[in-house]
Formats: C-alpha cells, structure tokens, sequence
C-alpha cells in the first residue's frame, strides 16, 4: 500500500512537491483553492534572470505530476485533524481526506499596494503595480498611461511593502530587485523612447547572472538607477506623477515628474498560510512566515511530526530555490514515512 | 483620480470623538490673528448645536510655540500641559478639545510618551504638585476642535442657509484644503482620515456643497517653521514653502483655501500679500489673491452670521469675492466700524493685491 | 560611547526618534528645510548613529540642526520608525545647555525668541500677544495688522474678544495668581536655567564679537540675530 501524502496548495512549490513525491512512489492528493493550479507562476509572463517565458517552467512543473498525483481544484480545507494514523483533512462540501503526512505549500500573496498610501495606489490612474505591469506584458497589451499615451518616463519603486516598519514588515521581499531590473529591461525593449529610472535602497543581485543583468540594464538598456526611496507620490492635472526622493548618493532632494509609476510589491504571509497553519498548530516567525523546525538542517519539517513546508510559506523565495525546496521536502517526507514503516 | 482610493483609506482612519461636555482652551495665534474664528467657535456650539463647551480662565498657553522655537524644554512643556489638564479636571470635565493644531500635537506627543514611559509621567507629577499643589487626571478624549466641527458637519448643514456653490455657475466651488502638520503627521491615526489623505476638512467640505480639489503640493508644510519665521532672517524659509504651494495650486483655480491649523491660514494670508509687494504675483483672479478661511469662519458662513461678526474684515486676502460667488451680502461701509458703529479708520490698500474699502 | 551620545541618549525623544538608520532618504525627500537649505535630515541620523562625540559635537555648533521648520513630515515617511524630527529638538535643547549654540548664526537666534515668545509666556500667558507683535519687526504681516496695532482694543472689541479684561474670553488677562504658577514650573523644570543659559552665553559671545548687547529687544546685539544673514545658508558646500 502507498503511502498517502496530501500537498495544499497548487503552485509551483506544492506542484514540485506533489510531483517529486509521486516519483518516490507516495500517493499524492494536491489540494488547490483556485478554479486551476499554477500559483503566482502561471501569472508571470518571463523570468528572472534570462528572461524565459514562465510558462516552459510551468509547463514542466505541471507534466512531472504527470497522472500520478490526484489534483483538486475549487478546494476549501475546514479544518485538519490529527491522529495516530495521520491527518484527516475536513474539506468543504466534500468528504474529508486522510494522509499519514501533509505538506504545506499555500504560498505568498503580493503586498497590497493600497496600505503604502503615500504612493498614491488605486488613487492615482497611473501608478501600477510589478503585477500589473507583468500581466500587461503576458497579455501581448500595449503599455499606455490611463488615457492611452505612450509614457515618455517610467519610474520603477524597489521595497513597496517590505523593509518598512510603517506597513509592519521589517523583511526584505528578495526577489523584487531582480524583477525591477528586469522589467526596466522589458520596458525598454518595448517602448525604446521612454526612459526608466528605479528607485531603490539596496540592489539585492544575490543569485547567478543577477549582478550580469544589473550591468546589463545600465550598459546596454540605459536604465538609470538612484538609490533613494520613493517618499511621495502626487499627481499633475494631466495625470503625470510627481515623485519626491532623495538622490542619497549626491545627498540632494529630488523632484521628479513621471508617465507612470511601477510598485514592486514585496511577499507578504498569505492568509490561507496563516489560517492552515492554525489548523495544525504551527508557529510563525515574527515576519509572520511559517517557521520550519530549524533553518539551517531541518529546513523542511516542522515541530509537527509528519508536517512539511515547501515554498515560500517559509518567507519571500524565488522559483530556483523553491524547486529545490519542494524537491527536498519530498525526500523529507519519503524519510519520515519510511521510519514511521519501520516501527 | 479614483476617489474611492481616497475613501478606503478614510475609513481605516475613524477616530473617537466626544459628544458634549468639552474643556475648551484656545490657541495663541488664534487669538492674536483670527480672533472671530475663535468666537464663530463657542456660538456654534452653543447657539446651533446647544453643546456645553467650558473655559475655564485660569487656562494658559501650552507652551507649543515656545517648545518648537526650542527656548521651553520639554520637561516645561510637560508640565504646563499637566497644569492644562489639572485645571480640565477641577473643572468637572474629562473630554478636551483644543483650538490649535500645535497644541493637539503636543497633546498627543506627551500622551503617547507618558503611555510608553510611566516613568516620565510620574515626575511630571511630582514636578506639578511641587511647583503649584496641583493634580490632574488625564482626558478622557481628546480632540482638536476641527475634529467637533466635523462631527456636527451635518447638523451645521441642516442649519445652514448657504451651500458652497458658484450662484453663477451653479457648480460647487473649488476648495483646497490645508491641513496643520501636527494634526497627524507624528501620529497618523490620531487625524481623522490618517496623513495622507486626511478627512477632516474634506468631510465639511462635501457636506456643504463644495468640490475638494487635490494638487501635487497639497501636504507641503505652509512653512510656519517656529523659529522660521519668528526670526526674521529665517522668513525667507517660510514664504518659499508657502509659495511653493500657491505655485502648484494655481491651475486648478480654487476659489479659496480652508485651513484647521490657526498658524496656517495667517501664513497663507499674509505671504500672498507679502508675494504681491516682493515680486508682484497674485494669485486667484484679477489680483484678488485666493481668500484663505479658517473652518470656524467657514461653518459661520454657512449658517449666515454677518462676515464682520465672524471676523472677516481682518484677512489681508480680501474675502469679498468668495462671498459675491456664494451670494453672501456683505456691508462693505460697516466692514471697519467699531462694535458701537464708530469710525476708526481703514488699513492702507496694497500696491498690488486688491483690497475692499469703504470709499 | 560617546559622552555626548549618551547625554542625547538621556532624553526619551531620542529614543523614541533614534531607531537605526538604512539612509533611505524619505525623510530627506519630503523635508521643507531640505528644499530651501543646504540641509538633509539623514545626514543628521547618520551623524548621530555613528555616535562619534567629536562629530556630534560639532554638529550641535553648526548651522545645521537649526534648519530645522518641526513639521514633522520626516516621522510620517521614515520606514525604520526613526524621527529626524525629535532629534533636532533633543539636539537643539543639549546645545543650548551646553552653549554651542552661540558658534553659529542660526542658534544665536534662541536669544532673540527667548526675549519675545520666551518672555511673553511668563509675561502675560501667551506666546504670541498684539501688542508685542510691532508692525516694523513683521512688514509681511501688512497694512490689516498695522490698522489693527493702531486700533487693537477697538478691533478686539469687535471681534468678541475679552482682550485684557478679567474672566474667560479671547485674550483675556491671566490673572495674576496664575502666571505665577507657570514662573514656579519653569524654575521647577528647569526652563528658567535655560533661559539663564541662553541669556548667559549669549552675553559672552556678544563680547566675544564686540557687539553691544542690553536688557530688551533695542541693542546691537538683538538687532544683528534678528536680521543677520552672513553665511551662504542655501548654497552647496
């Protein structure tokens, strides 16, 4: 008999997950709330660093499940029930689910652009978020202002959401300085007439060819860069921005007058994450992402037995790490269940 | 520009406050520059609103001015606001509402820092009692008196006999509206509507009539600055703040601004006629300049109280055109008689900003 | 650390104002000082973090940290939850302690707002009184104000003010027992000692600089703070 191992959550973290562990000979159950599976992934039209279409990755993700796993969509998980035996997971309008483990793999949602008010966000027309922007390009659209004008000036915002004390999340989000970079790179091959300036505190080019990408956005994209953070956004009466930073390198004030402005909006805990998470009783860090049972060595268990985490229920993360994070928490799994046969 | 952006956020900024029984105390500048504001104040709330809204003359300044031109301490400061709130509870009251802005953020800064250091408010005690024999209970509700009027914006409304609409174009007139920076700017969720897009004007604004305008400029401090412009080589300050907000107010072509901070409607005044000597700008229409009102002589104009009674006559910006668009009559020959109906002459006219006079 | 540092450090404004610093420059970004002088708020922050006494010291004798308007704009945006603000109050309040402030232009001034606001608030209970508020030290506040100096009690009167009469209302006078209230807590909470300090510091430098300085606002030395703008204040270094 297989071992049933039930996957919430239906990105790419919980699809590897699901996937990695269907290959290892488990029976796999992956519950999804969304009318389809693909997380935040399925919404990113290329990616970081090279700039290849999101959807090969998916695509692959999608086919390592292959027909082993069982997928549910349209799922709502009420409440999870631990005994000896396992975990019997109680779904809406469904008979609940029984597994001997459980990997948590719900993910991140994006920061709500809307709390950083003095950005002006869902107030003023033209101030988009990294989201936006990115679906504008996963859609083939044109990028126009609100009233259809091709902007002549485009500044990209780092750290909307994150670092930041006032909105309540000390964390760095990780993986947006890299998206600004890169969609300043896109911007420009699109629409060649517009300049784009980022604003940023720290360029966090942590990973293989980031650094390469920086260089290359300026050498050969012309993407200005200043490191300041944006403080103010107000707007003209045609609708333009008007943007208030400090050029902290020349220690001078700045006023700058935009098309459009892009938010890069940082990870945020989910709140399926935090509600799942108290249905079995595990704890958070003060970043309010989920703890696993020790950073370093047991980074894909928790402090529950037979509970795993994949992905970035474990704080921001990008597509590289979280592949081998679910990956790794497969093998976790394998391992438990195997010492658990053994007895 | 999406309003309902705006109106999310208000509604995340609520604030208490209190219904009746108010310990009022007043505001220096106030007093010197606006005094009607002040009066136009304690009718309303007795004559419309029938609120009991108690002085108690012992009251003094809060020090306010005194602290952030740096020559008050802060452990002064501390206690003349003990001594205040001493003097609200021998009086029989609990909920205090302030006429100046900077007051209200002093208020709260000593509040939230005797909230977090104990300490601290423990030999503010021991400071008062030694200095006076006195003892003070903390308010209840504290608010700032903007925050009353817009409490009873509606109830004004349903008074009231003018709208804030052009009676020639029939539209609602155009408002800018200024908020003081110690209002909410240290502690967001102190001010109706929170820092950045606060309520509290706007509130009376769409209740009366009129259309709030927003313009890039529209959070820039008016430049008060304390010692920045008590010290006349620092004015230069001042009036390039001010100016930078008249600047980028101009084309949207308001018919006037309303203020809550008592500093800010003085400086919005007086640096448009200061503006129009230095390098003969004026804003506003035909070299009227942009009447600057404050939200006390507001709420008496549209409850139809005689502008000379409300303390008009004392803007340096004429007022006169706003009151020709609402359609308030005005008695321009009785504009500088005395309280008796004497004579006691009328200012000079400025070179370049207009000026209504008896002739 | 630095004696200085921890005399700062003794004040709970510092505290509250001095978390830590990532030079971000929101504060800069938004300040009305920043616009107008050769000032930036970080550069204050990061003065102060490094907790050096030496470049703290000379800080609290520079123009700098009287550019300062307190408007607070600064605490709204900085997302380290530090208060540039508050800081320049605590500094401010330590150089004049100390006596620094007469080294620059700028902090020479507290004289000249000591002797008006400062004594007013003792005097009569206001910060701000008509009849102190002369026309010829404020043009700007224009003709309305010199009419309304000419015929302040008429135009009290007419505004419903209860100006220098007994009894609650507008400009009423404090009775007496009350102002001597506020003399006991400024001797009790030590702004009488400022006001001494400033008084006497400012008696120094003004020997120092050969300037005459007497009782009152009618001097030299009054004369030369209130007006003086010797150094370039808006140029860049």
């Amino acid at each position: 008999m297989n071992d049933k191992v039930i996957v919430i959550g239906g990105g790419v973290a919980g699809m590897t997950a699901a996937g990695a562990l269907a290959d290892l000979g488990m029976e796999v159950l992956l519950l999804e709330k969304d009318t389809r599976t693909g997380g935040h992934v399925k919404n990113w039209d290329r990616l970081f660093p090279s700039r290849r279409p999101g959807r090969e990755v998916m695509d692959f993700v999608g086919k390592s499940m292959g027909s082993d796993v069982e997928q549910r969509c349209n799922v709502i998980v009420n409440s999870i029930i631990r005994s000896d035996d396992g975990f019997s997971v109680q779904l809406e309008n469904s008979e609940p689910v029984t597994a001997k483990s459980l990997v948590i793999a719900t993910g991140y949602e994006l920061f709500d652009a809307h709390k950083k008010e003095e950005y002006g966000y869902g107030i003023y027309d033209n101030v988009i978020t990294s989201a936006e922007l990115e679906n504008i390009f996963m859609e083939g659209k044109k990028l126009t202002t609100h009233d259809g004008k091709t902007p002549a000036r485009i500044a990209i915002i780092h750290c909307v959401g994150s670092r930041d004390e006032k909105v309540g999340n000390l964390y760095c989000s990780k993986v947006c300085c890299v998206t600004g970079v890169k969609q300043a790179i896109e911007i420009r091959e699109m629409l060649p007439g517009c300049e784009v300036t980022s604003f940023y505190m720290d360029l966090r080019m942590y990973d293989r060819n980031f650094e390469e990408l920086y260089y290359e956005a300026q050498q050969k994209w012309g993407v200005n860069f200043i490191r300041g953070r944006l403080s103010e956004c107000a707007e003209n009466p045609d609708h333009s921005l008007v943007l208030k930073t400090e050029d902290t390198l020349t220690g001078r004030p700045l006023k700058l007058t935009v098309d459009m402005v892009v938010l890069l909006v940082g990870f945020v805990p989910g709140a399926e994450t935090r509600r799942i998470a108290q249905m079995v009783g595990l704890q958070s860090g003060a970043d309010g992402f989920l703890l696993s049972a020790d950073e370093h060595i047991l980074d894909n268990s928790t402090t529950v037995p037979g509970v795993f985490l994949a992905g970035a229920v474990k704080g921001p993360a990008c597509i590289v790490n979280t592949i081998a994070d679910a990956r790794a928490t497969a093998l976790q799994v394998k391992t438990f269940l195997s010492s658990q046969n053994a007895v | 520009m999406k309003i309902d952006g705006k109106r999310n956020i208000w509604k995340d900024y609520q604030k208490e406050i209190a219904a009746d029984r108010y310990f009022y105390v007043r505001s220096c500048v106030r007093q010197n520059f606006f005094p009607g504001s002040e009066k136009t104040f304690l009718r309303i709330m007795k004559d419309e609103l029938h609120k009991d809204v108690f002085e108690n003359a012992a009251h003094t300044t809060c020090s306010g001015i005194g602290y952030h031109s740096d020559v008050v301490p802060f452990e002064t400061a501390m206690t003349m606001v003990a001594r205040q709130f001493s003097i609200m509870t021998e009086s029989g009251y609990e909920n205090f509402t302030t006429s100046c802005i900077t007051s209200f953020g002093l208020y709260s800064e000593i509040l939230e820092t005797w909230h977090h250091f104990p300490e601290v408010e423990e030999r503010i005690r021991q400071h008062l009692l030694k200095a006076t024999g006195r003892t003070f209970n903390k308010p209840a509700n504290l608010s700032h008196a903007s925050d009353v009027i817009f409490k009873f914006r509606k109830e004004i409304a349903a008074n009231g006999k003018y709208k804030l609409i052009n009676k020639n174009t029939g539209k609602p007139l155009r408002i800018v509206e200024h908020i003081g920076c110690h209002y909410s700017r240290m502690f967001p969720g102190k001010g109706i509507g929170g820092a950045e897009y606060p309520y509290v004007l706007v509130g009376m604004i769409e209740e009366w009539g009129g259309e709030v305008i927003d313009y890039p400029e529209r959070r820039h401090c008016c430049g008060f600055g304390f010692r920045q412009y008590l010290v006349q080589a620092n004015r230069g300050y001042s009036i390039a703040s001010t100016k930078k907000k008249f600047d980028s107010m101009a084309p949207y072509k308001p018919d006037f601004i309303l203020t809550n901070c008592p500093g800010c409607p003085m400086f919005l005044d007086r640096w448009q006629y200061a503006l129009s000597e230095m390098e003969g700008i004026t804003y506003g229409e035909n070299g009227h300049g942009i009447p600057v009102l404050t939200y006390e002589e507001l709420a008496g104009i549209i409850l139809g109280y005689d502008p000379w009674d409300i303390g008009l006559q004392v803007h340096q910006v004429p007022v006169e055109p706003l009151l020709d668009k609402i359609g308030i009559p005005y008695d321009t020959p009785r504009k500088f008689l005395t309280m008796d109906g004497k004579m006691m002459g009328q200012p000079n006219a400025p070179s370049n900003l207009k000026f209504y006079q008896h002739e | 650390m630095g004696k200085l540092y921890d005399k700062l450090a003794e004040d709970v404004r510092f505290i509250e104002g001095l978390k830590a610093c990532l030079n971000c420059g929101t504060c800069t970004a938004i300040c009305p000082a920043a616009e107008f002088y050769n000032y930036q708020p970080r550069q204050i922050v990061d003065i102060l973090q490094t907790r050096n006494d030496e470049e703290i010291e000379a800080l609290m004798k520079s123009e700098t940290i009287w550019y300062c308007g307190e408007c607070m704009s600064c605490v709204t945006r900085c997302p380290r939850g530090n208060a540039p603000g508050l800081l320049i109050t605590v500094l401010r309040s330590v150089s004049q302690e100390l006596g620094f402030f007469v080294e620059s232009e700028k902090g020479r001034q507290q004289l000249a707002i000591k002797r008006t606001v400062g004594e007013w608030i003792l005097k009569y209970g206001y910060c701000l009184y008509p009849s102190e508020i002369l026309p010829q030290m404020h043009p700007e506040q224009g003709p309305i104000w010199e009419w309304e100096h000419e015929n302040m009690d008429e135009v009290m009167h007419r505004l419903g003010a209860n100006y220098k009469k007994t009894g609650p209302g507008i400009l009423r006078k404090i009775p007496q027992e009350d102002l001597d209230e506020v003399q006991r807590i400024f001797d009790e909470t030590g702004a009488t000692e400022r006001y001494r300090k400033i008084e006497e510091f400012s008696r120094i430098k003004a020997g120092e600089m050969g300037i005459n300085l007497e009782p009152g606002l009618d001097n030299d030395y009054i004369r030369h703070i209130y007006t003086a703008n010797e150094k370039d204040h808006t140029k860049d270094a």
